[in-house]
């Protein structure tokens, strides 16, 4: 199943399916990249910055760039 | 080589190694982005003077915030200096993403896999001589808040040189360079 970052739950894992081209460059040097595997860490309330974990390493990424990628999650 | 410029991504232990090597005081925090203006000393490199320049951590070389455009200036401002690319290295393949930009752009570049004491400990082995087989420039080992490699890192200085994108590109056996479109 395909979803927005954004809405990945709390611990959900998934691969990066589809960045907005645009953005791609911007947040490939965070390692996300589309064929990553990315898990949820943590999701902050009221539109708040999340949390992923990309090769071990967490990044923040804005919730409006999370709104912005696609992911497949659970096969 | 007159200027060693040390770039990195944020929290890789830049400001650490610059200390080291300026033996000068500047500011170390254990938060990301601490290194927003620069600090520039200077080491003694076979005999010589040589400025060093502690530059803010950047993810790439497209900058999105005002120190990663302050790493970006300083960069191109610094054409024919020595760039010490300073790797964490428990995230290798994150960090490679900017030292081939800066690899691509033709500088000359030295890799620097710091922090590799966090590396061990969280049993990840980097294969040094493989890693610098593809890149074709120089990839030293550091634990810089230990001041371990340090030694190495400053007698391999004077190694870094551009490498071509396009041969490590075909050593990898890949297609295509670390920009996918722009």
């Amino acid at each position: 199943m395909e979803k927005k970052l954004s809405e990945m739950k709390y611990e959900e894992e998934g691969i990066v399916k589809k960045i907005r081209g645009d953005l791609k460059d911007r947040i490939a040097g965070m390692g996300i990249r589309e064929g990553k595997e990315i898990k949820m860490m943590t999701k902050q309330p009221i539109k708040g910055p999340v949390v992923v974990a990309v090769d071990r390493a967490n990044t923040s990424i804005g919730v409006g760039l999370a709104d912005k990628i696609t992911v497949e999650v659970g096969k | 080589m007159n200027k060693v410029l040390l770039m990195g991504q944020a929290n890789v232990g830049k400001s650490v190694l610059f200390n080291h090597l300026a033996g000068a005081g500047a500011t170390v925090s254990n938060y990301p982005g601490t290194t927003v203006d620069f600090d520039k000393g200077h080491m003694m490199l076979q005999g010589k003077k040589v400025d060093v320049i502690d530059v803010p951590g950047t993810f790439s070389l497209q900058p999105k915030d005002r120190a990663e455009e302050v790493a970006v200036k300083m960069l191109e401002k610094e054409k024919g200096a020595t760039v010490v690319c300073v790797i964490d290295s428990s995230k290798v393949e994150r960090g490679l993403y900017l030292a081939l930009e800066l690899i691509e752009k033709g500088h000359s570049v030295i890799i620097d896999l710091n922090m590799a004491d966090v590396a061990e400990n969280a049993n990840i082995k980097v294969d040094t001589e493989r890693l610098e087989d593809i890149l074709g420039v120089p990839v030293v080992t550091t634990v810089a808040i230990r001041g371990e490699g340090l030694k190495e890192l400053v007698s391999r200085m004077g190694e870094a040189m551009p490498a071509g994108i396009e041969s490590i590109t075909k050593r990898v056996g890949g297609k295509g360079g670390t920009s996918t479109h722009s």
